[in-house]
């Protein structure tokens, strides 16, 4: 049996955190000692690790519940649907990226960014002794072992939909 | 679902297959790391390196 201090210290947690668990019904005390105190089970700390793993991955705390409540062991259709919301997300977030470092337009701020431009990866493969030649065979493997990853690393450089298409098209 | 992510065995056989040697690639990051240390963090992060190896990546590079 654990008290709420024990169990927040092996989780990481504050004891707020859990008492907000608990007035959720997501991770609800085990019992109440004779002093009225929260206690907690080896059962509850299995919950509590299977909660900490979904917080992890970011998702929501009134999804973790139900999908505790609904048992499965394999939530593999809300994963997959929080994968994407995040795929949506990181795009998105590229986009406000490109769009902040050509408000800035200075060097400085694109090499502060993260972001790599396709300018900068035709360098980095010229540097490595890659040719023309060279960097379309480089895109056609790459498509033809990742589609979903070129798309990916495309977008990623800030390329427009149409030149990555025609990228890729190309590719094939 | 179409898996957008790449791993470091994949980009790593993508790059042989493209005919660049060990020695190149070696050189690459090298150069990677001096021109663009903070876009060679992330790339390395997009391959879902463990930071612990992607500190070991950089700190070869240098």
């Amino acid at each position: 049996m654990y008290t709420i201090g024990q169990l927040a210290k092996r989780f990481g947690l504050s004891r707020s955190t859990l008492l907000y668990y608990d007035s959720i019904g997501l991770l609800p005390a085990s019992m109440r000692s004779a002093s009225g105190y929260r206690l907690y089970t080896e059962q509850a700390v299995q919950r509590m690790t299977h909660i900490q793993t979904y917080r992890d991955a970011g998702l929501p705390l009134e999804t973790i519940r139900s999908l505790l409540a609904s048992g499965t062991d394999a939530p593999t259709a809300v994963l997959e649907r929080h994968l994407q919301a995040l795929n949506t997300d990181i795009s998105r977030l590229r986009q406000q990226q490109q769009v902040i470092v050509s408000l800035l337009g200075s060097a400085s701020a694109l090499r502060d960014s993260r972001a790599m431009s396709k300018e900068r990866w035709v360098e980095m493969f010229r540097a490595a002794g890659l040719d023309e030649a060279g960097m379309c065979k480089w895109h056609r493997e790459f498509e033809q072992r990742s589609p979903a990853a070129h798309q990916d690393f495309l977008e990623s450089l800030g390329i427009d939909e149409a030149e990555i298409a025609l990228i890729r098209q190309r590719s094939r | 679902m179409p898996d957008t992510n790449m791993t470091k065995t994949q980009w790593v056989e993508l790059f042989r297959e493209t005919g660049l040697s060990e020695a190149t690639m070696r050189q690459w990051h090298s150069l990677f790391e001096q021109r663009y240390p903070a876009q060679h963090q992330a790339f390395l992060e997009w391959l879902q390196i463990p930071a612990e190896e992607v500190a070991q990546i950089r700190q070869q590079s240098r």
